[in-house]
């Protein structure tokens, strides 16, 4: 058996295979057709099929079971076929006609029943059946010509397209009804469903419960006394409307969005490490759906938002949609392949549950048994993900909010540099520096070794890290430390040669222990330095380096000087702990060959630090010299301008230049410019940066997470997807080119219809799920239809407790079939009309009647329909988990609304549930014990268990307990009255009836008197009170 | 879809379970829909007891003579990456423990185990297991779910889908880890998970220090007569139900009220008397906390609780059975951690004729190299190929072997055991046909046993 195989279909029939067997081997069919009577019985077995049975074939089973398909690898184009059977075993037996399976499917006592998704065939034709295969079950020849080409290999033809989820949208109206009830077109459809099984909807419910429906159902939040007042005031439009706005919105609905994408924040399986980064995707959904993204836009964000819009975080942070799954986080190379392809069949099989209810996944071995899902659709569309993976970027999440900041920060910083400006201007300012470079200029110069660089260019790797040209030639760094960097400066210089070079590592107060490395101890570790000559035809070369003196270094060793150019550019580097922090260093490098600068020769510098984390230099000089053996030393340079400027003040000209280089130096004792100056440098430090943020992203080019096997050589990808056999990827068929499924293309669309070559700038990624995403919303020729389907169902599933389609998750055959199916076409029509609004179509839903109708219960009705499926009432359901603990938390006035950012396990926690962390191997109790699905597989609707460990969490959480006393301290003790007309208001949305008042106060006596040992007794009783009512039904069910 | 599916961990809500994904629509209201063809199964119960990290077969229930005679010899075309390490392969090495034949049956057994040994007329061994993992978490998985992939229902829960639960007070399925803080098996929660089933067919892991389970202690300031007034009230103000699930509710409440103090008493094991405790190895240094895992299985059992799961052993390397590192000193270690206590649980299950309906699994995710790993002192490597498990009670004929190994253990040979058969088996001994048990999910209908698995027939009583 294949490791990865994981589909898994069997019938009934399979425990019927032994029994069949037996039977066939002692009384074959041979040993029958010898019996008297043959030919009579042949013969009239021949009548009957070409009467009934034939027909009856050709009409409701060859095109799936022959002709355009082989379904279950059964065929009945021939009676040689019939008899071999399917994959499921014999369906007939000649020998106890009775017990053969197919009698049984068509009866629809088996599963699947025949002819699926239709009305059970006569009773007549059954028995006709029946008494055929009693007669042998005789052809007088196969049903087709012979056919062509590999039996059983699955075509998608113009019928498949036409299977009800398949079709395009019908234009639905809504049927003219006569009715008081229905107030919108939803209700009219909904209406006469209703009346077509003689059933009547429920009047509209009290005003009390709509408006609590509203807010558990739109926000997940029940109202507080004063939103319960207001809401009263307003019409119920106007309700809705303020709670579409409302920013709760998204964090409840958010979360059904969160399960159908197997969200969680961590690898799962045997280490699951944290996925710290993984939270953005789930800021996404909150922040799309509360600015009412189009839906279309929403599913191509998550499918290729960093190809649609780089630019944009929201569709960064959207990626994350692919990169959900688990994954194995320790895996030996045996593993490798398989594993990734398990990681595609995770992107693929999520995307189509998640956004078309397609079990695409069911096409991993084989052609999909049920639905038009070639098993080369399966590869195709597996292969749009070859290059995609995971990573760990850093994205500015407020680019808009940083060019605004930059633009008012450069207005500021003009002035001041103006008013710079102006001072150096001013005369007496002048006239002070003339003077000066008559009497003090001419003692600057000593003869000096060294030639301090001014850089023309200085960037480091990473855009967190700036780097400022200093006066006096050194080079700052500012900015957030990034974990590894490489500094890259550029500088021109006129000395002729040059033999060694020199980098001063600087303290400065902007670092730890003032340096001169940026770590949190105030160490670097320079892991690699290289020198390059740059012609004037931009060709560079390498100077090699051959030895290194350093006024400190760490040890002799691996933090030597002399190993930050060794061969090993990343382990090992010149690092100064062990005595040389705070102070000044200096090293010096000695090239190979002396080096001859021609004109237009330029020098860059590479200083890379990697072998520790945020080990970077904080400040640091570069210099050169021509002599053969400069002192090791700190300090003691001039600049090239400095030469000269001193050179032009003995010819007695002074240019300029010249003049500039010295005023630099006159400035430095200049009272009145080092005010001015300190005011541009003091704005230069408060330059704004964009705010770089790590953020998970699945995408292609960019680094891979780093994975507990990269050490073995996991290569994350391959460059390749093949088709597999029997999705064995050692058993491969040829390369698979990017698709996608042939049953949602129309009008002989192919897919490069819809792919992209990425514009001529554009390497990083290969535009291939750009083209998923426009198939996928194209309602044209792709799977915008369907795709509108599915998320109207979603919607309306989690509004009424079931979809319209009741398995949200599943539009194929082995879904149910719609209970309003022009309701269905409708919504999906008019939501594609309104620009993919969601929030229209809450709108749409909450304002029907439908929706407004109370939930009494009817046991007339209940009896025509028990699950209540034509929506005779609004079905009262449990709340979700995280709705429960979110209404206790608010009820008892400790919702913390903080949005958005990193989550946490920790229980206490009082933001709403939505910012749980969620790690797979600690999901969070309080969720799971109220249903909380795991997050492996898309999950389209969740269970509702009643649990005894759920009333167990009621009477003894310890949360509970603390929020319940935290609502009874909210409230005055000192009328018992009083505060129970308050928390009822509180925790149910209501005044307590007069009974309900009655027993809560006697409650309160007799629990705060046998509380008397304590001196909060009342307290104590009213906090038992809470809490009993944090249990109650109507707490945590839907009114 | 099954019937009879429900009652998990005290479990009252039926029909809105099966409301997940249109199932009442689509089967529950339907006559028609198939039914499973259950027979009377052997087994109530079943305690698993997982040898974690991969016990090794040559040096435990497998005796090899063959490979003493090779000892020290190189494996010719040995594919490096069978195991972990691929580049600390080693020669052929014989067990360092002496074998000696044990019971009526004659069962030649390690020298680790010399109480076990005393049982082996109890126990059906398969030596001819294999699995499709050489790597702890997905072998774990398979093991536990049938499928090397995380996210599928493990065999416990889908036992007490099929089968609910004899406990209304205790959970269905209940799951120990190693209480010494050596860790939780690899991929941790997701060995007992649900996978798609409803959550409630979940393990529920006792916690190895404070209460063994979430919220079953009053709160510290509460009586029992504060608590009963608090559920009176709750009672009054909910008032008469109007759907069957609100009156489940309220029920539930009872039933919490009820596990408040049968809970605890089950997990209490200083109730048992001293002689009992003595058996397991209660008290004993080394067994002490296997020992008390062990009774508390049965207490647990006694009650009608349908599976438990114990690991013997934490996570990898020396923390579990996962002896890379000088085998004897690893597998003496673990064996003398388990090896009173399963003696001790297996005759104290027959003396109270429970054995006979209690199954009793005793099998790690896969077996051990027949070649050293080359280490200070030799240890061994991950073999997929090749394991030995063993059954007892629940309708286990004892003092029989099925299956052979190679003739130094490291393929399976004769009549191979693929995990599917396993747990065919042991959910054929519950009552269920495994084929039969199925869950409709995304649009597929998954099976624990996949597309595979026979029941091992030879082994039943």
């Amino acid at each position: 058996m294949v490791g990865v195989h994981s589909m898994i279909f069997q019938t009934p029939m399979q425990k019927l295979i032994p029994i069949i067997a037996f039977f066939v081997l002692v009384f074959s069919a041979d040993a029958r057709e010898l019996t008297s009577g043959h030919a009579e019985r042949m013969k009239a077995g021949l009548e009957l099929f070409q009467a009934t049975i034939r027909p009856a074939l050709v009409e409701s089973c060859l095109k799936c079971h022959g002709d355009e398909k082989v379904r279950s690898g059964f065929d009945i184009s021939s009676r040689e076929l019939l008899l071999k059977g399917g994959d499921s075993g014999d369906a007939i037996d000649l020998a106890k006609p009775k017990s053969s399976f197919l009698l049984g499917l068509i009866k629809h006592e088996e599963e699947p029943e025949m002819p699926p998704k239709k009305d059970k065939l006569a009773d007549t034709l059954i028995a006709d059946f029946q008494k055929w295969i009693e007669l042998g079950a005789p052809y007088d020849k196969p049903l087709l010509e012979k056919k062509e080409g590999k039996p059983g290999a699955m075509r998608v033809t113009d019928s498949d397209r036409e299977f009800w989820s398949f079709k395009r949208l019908a234009n639905a109206v809504p049927p003219t009804i006569e009715s008081d009830w229905a107030t919108t077109e939803i209700d009219q459809f909904v209406f006469a469903k209703l009346r077509g099984n003689n059933l009547a909807p429920n009047p509209p419910a009290t005003n009390q419960a709509r408006i609590r429906r509203a807010y558990l159902d739109m926000i997940g939040l029940p109202p507080t006394p004063e939103q319960l007042k207001a809401a009263h005031s307003m019409n119920h439009a106007e309700l809705v409307d303020e709670l579409l706005a409302s920013p709760h919105y998204g964090e409840r609905w958010a979360r059904h969005w969160l399960d159908a994408a197997r969200f969680a924040e961590s690898h799962g399986f045997e280490q699951d490490y944290d996925r710290k980064f993984a939270y953005h995707y789930r800021d996404f959904v909150i922040k799309a759906l509360n600015a009412d993204m189009p839906w279309d836009q929403f599913v191509q964000y998550q499918l290729a938002g960093d190809e649609i819009a780089p630019d944009d975080p929201l569709a960064m942070m959207a990626t994350g949609f692919l990169g959900a799954g688990v994954f194995p986080t320790q895996l030996t190379e045996k593993e490798f392949e398989s594993a990734r392809y398990d990681e595609l069949d995770d992107m693929a099989a999520t995307t189509g549950t998640a956004m078309l209810g397609l079990t695409i996944g069911c096409a991993r071995c084989h052609d999909h048994k049920f639905d038009p899902i070639p098993v080369k659709d399966y590869y195709r569309f597996v292969s749009t993900f070859t290059t995609t993976i995971r990573s760990e970027i850093d994205i500015d999440l407020d680019p808009e909010g940083y060019k605004e900041a930059l633009t008012k920060w450069e207005v500021g910083h003009a002035d001041l540099v103006a008013e710079k400006s102006a001072y150096e201007s001013k005369p007496e300012v002048i006239k002070a520096f003339n003077d000066w470079l008559k009497s003090d200029a001419a003692s600057l110069v000593s003869a000096s070794d060294w030639t301090t660089l001014e850089a023309t260019e200085a960037i480091s790797s990473q855009s967190a890290t700036m780097l400022t040209t200093q006066a006096d030639g050194a080079i700052l760094a500012t900015g957030k430390t990034p974990a590894k960097e490489t500094y890259t400066v550029k500088a021109n210089t006129q000395l002729k040669e040059i033999r060694q070079v020199r980098i001063e590592a600087l303290t400065d107060p902007s670092m730890k222990r003032k340096g001169p490395g940026r770590a949190g101890n105030g160490n670097f570790a320079l892991s690699n330095f290289k020198v390059l000559s740059v012609n004037a035809e931009d060709k560079k070369q390498p100077l090699k380096l051959v030895s290194a003196e350093a006024t400190h270094q760490q040890n002799t060793s691996n933090l030597s000087v002399a190993s930050s150019f060794d061969s090993n550019p990343d382990g090992t580097g010149w690092a100064v702990d062990a005595g040389g922090i705070g102070k000044d260093q200096a090293a010096v490098f000695k090239l190979e060959k002396p080096l001859q600068i021609e004109k237009g020769t330029t020098l860059q510098f590479e200083l890379r630090f990697a072998n520790n984390g945020q080990h970077s230099l904080g400040k640091f000089r570069l210099s050169v010299s021509g002599s053969e053996k400069p002192p090791v030393v700190v300090g003691g340079g001039q600049s090239d301008s400095l030469n000269s400027a001193m050179g032009a003040m003995l010819t007695g000209i002074l240019l300029p230049e010249h003049r500039k280089t010295f005023f630099a130096y006159f400035a430095k004792s200049d009272v009145g410019w080092k005010k001015v100056d300190a005011a541009v440098q003091q704005s230069l430090a408060g330059k704004p940066q964009p705010s770089m943020t790590k953020v998970q992203v699945t995408s292609e080019g960019f680094p891979p997470t780093k994975h507990h096997a990269d050490g073995r050589g996991f290569p994350h990808f391959y460059p390749k997807t093949h088709f597999l056999n029997r999705g064995d990827p050692n058993q491969k068929l040829g390369v698979a080119e990017s698709g996608y499924l042939q049953v949602l293309m129309r009008n002989d669309k192919t897919t490069s219809d819809w792919q992209k070559a990425p514009p001529k700038d554009w390497d990083r990624t290969s535009h291939r799920r750009l083209g998923l995403a426009n198939w996928m919303t194209d309602t044209e020729n792709g799977a915008g239809h369907l795709l509108a389907r599915v998320a109207v169902n979603r919607i309306w599933h989690h509004h009424f407790g079931r979809g319209i389609v009741a398995t949200p998750n599943d539009f194929g055959l082995q879904g149910t079939l719609a209970t309003h199916p022009e309701l269905l076409d409708y919504l999906a029509q008019r939501l594609i009309t309104n620009g993919w609004s969601i929030k229209a179509l809450h709108r749409d839903i909450l304002l029907s009647a439908t929706w407004q109708q109370s939930s009494a219960a009817s046991p007339e009705k209940a009896a025509i329909d028990p699950i209540n499926e034509f929506l005779w009432r609004f079905t009262p359901r449990r709340l979700e988990a995280e709705i429960v603990r979110d209404s206790i938390l608010a009820a008892a006035g400790q919702l913390d609304p903080k949005m958005y950012g990193p989550g946490t396990l920790d229980e206490n926690q009082q933001r709403r549930s939505i910012y749980f962390m969620i790690k797979r191997s600690r999901l969070v109790p309080m969720m799971q014990i109220f249903d909380q699905p795991e997050p492996l597989a898309s999950q389209g609707s969740r269970p509702s268990t009643t649990i005894a460990p759920q009333a167990l969490l009621f009477m003894n959480n310890a949360q509970v307990v603390k929020w319940a006393r935290a609502l009874a301290a909210s409230v005055s003790a000192e009328n018992p009255d009083d505060a129970i007309r308050e928390l009822y208001l509180r925790t149910l949305t209501r005044e307590p009836s007069s009974a309900e008042l009655q027993d809560s106060r006697a409650f309160i006596k007799t629990q705060s008197a046998s509380y008397n040992e304590a001196k909060d007794s009342r307290q104590l009783a009213l906090a038992d009170l809470c809490q009993v009512l944090f249990s109650l039904n109507e707490f945590v069910y839907l009114p | 879809m099954l019937q009879r599916a429900g009652a998990g961990f005290g479990s009252v809500g039926l029909a809105s379970l099966l409301a997940q994904e249109g199932l009442l629509g689509a089967n529950a209201a339907d006559p028609h829909a198939p039914k499973i063809a259950h027979f009377d199964g052997k087994a109530k119960s079943v305690i698993w007891l997982f040898i974690n990290g991969g016990p090794s077969h040559v040096d435990t229930w497998d005796y090899k003579p063959e490979l003493e005679k090779v000892d020290g010899q190189e494996l010719e075309g040995f594919d490096k990456q069978t195991g972990f390490f691929s580049n600390s392969v080693g020669p052929l090495m014989k067990s360092p423990f002496e074998f000696m034949p044990r019971g009526q049956c004659g069962k030649m057994v390690s020298s680790i185990f010399p109480k076990l040994g005393e049982h082996v007329d109890k126990m059906a061994f398969i030596h001819s297991g294999y699995t499709e993992s050489n790597n702890h978490s997905p072998a774990l998985f398979m093991m536990n779910s049938g499928q090397p992939r995380m996210g599928l229902p493990c065999v416990g829960s889908w036992a007490t889908y099929g089968l609910g639960s004899e406990s209304r007070d205790l959970p269905a399925f209940v799951v120990m880890s190693d209480p010494l803080d050596r860790g939780l098996p690899k991929g941790s929660a997701a060995n007992w998970g649900a996978g798609f089933l409803p959550s409630v067919y979940q393990g529920t892991w006792l916690k190895p220090k404070g209460d063994p389970i979430e919220n079953l202690t009053r709160p510290g300031h509460m009586s029992s007569a504060q608590q009963e007034r608090q559920l009176d009230l709750m009672k009054k103000l909910n008032g008469a139900p109007r759907d069957a699930e609100l009156e489940a509710r309220i029920k539930s409440f009872e039933l919490a009220y009820r596990m408040q103090s049968a809970a605890p008493e089950a997990f209490d094991i200083d109730r048992e008397p001293e002689h009992i405790k003595k058996i397991y190895g209660v008290g004993k240094k080394n067994c002490d906390h296997f020992a008390r895992q062990c009774l508390t299985a049965r207490r647990m059992v006694e009650r009608g609780v349908r599976f438990v799961q114990i690991y013997s052993g934490g996570m990898e390397n020396q923390r579990s059975w996962d002896g890379h590192n000088d085998i004897q000193g690893n597998h003496s270690q673990f064996a003398g951690e388990t090896d009173t206590p399963i003696a001790g649980l297996l005759e104290d299950l027959e003396q109270r004729g429970l054995l006979k309906d209690t199954l009793v699994i005793w099998g790690g995710e896969f077996g051990r190299l027949p070649l050293s790993q080359k280490s200070k002192k030799p240890g061994r490597d991950h073999n997929p190929h090749c394991f030995t498990t063993w059954m007892a009670g629940g309708g286990i004929k004892g003092g029989v072997s099925y299956g052979e190994s190679d003739e130094i253990g490291h393929h399976a040979a004769v009549d191979k055991a693929h995990v599917n058969d396993i747990h065919a088996t042991i959910l054929h001994q519950l009552g269920i046909n495994h084929e039969d048990l199925t869950y409709e999910y995304n649009g597929r209908r998954f099976r624990l046993t996949d597309v595979g698995g026979k029941v091992i027939k030879p082994i039943l009583a």
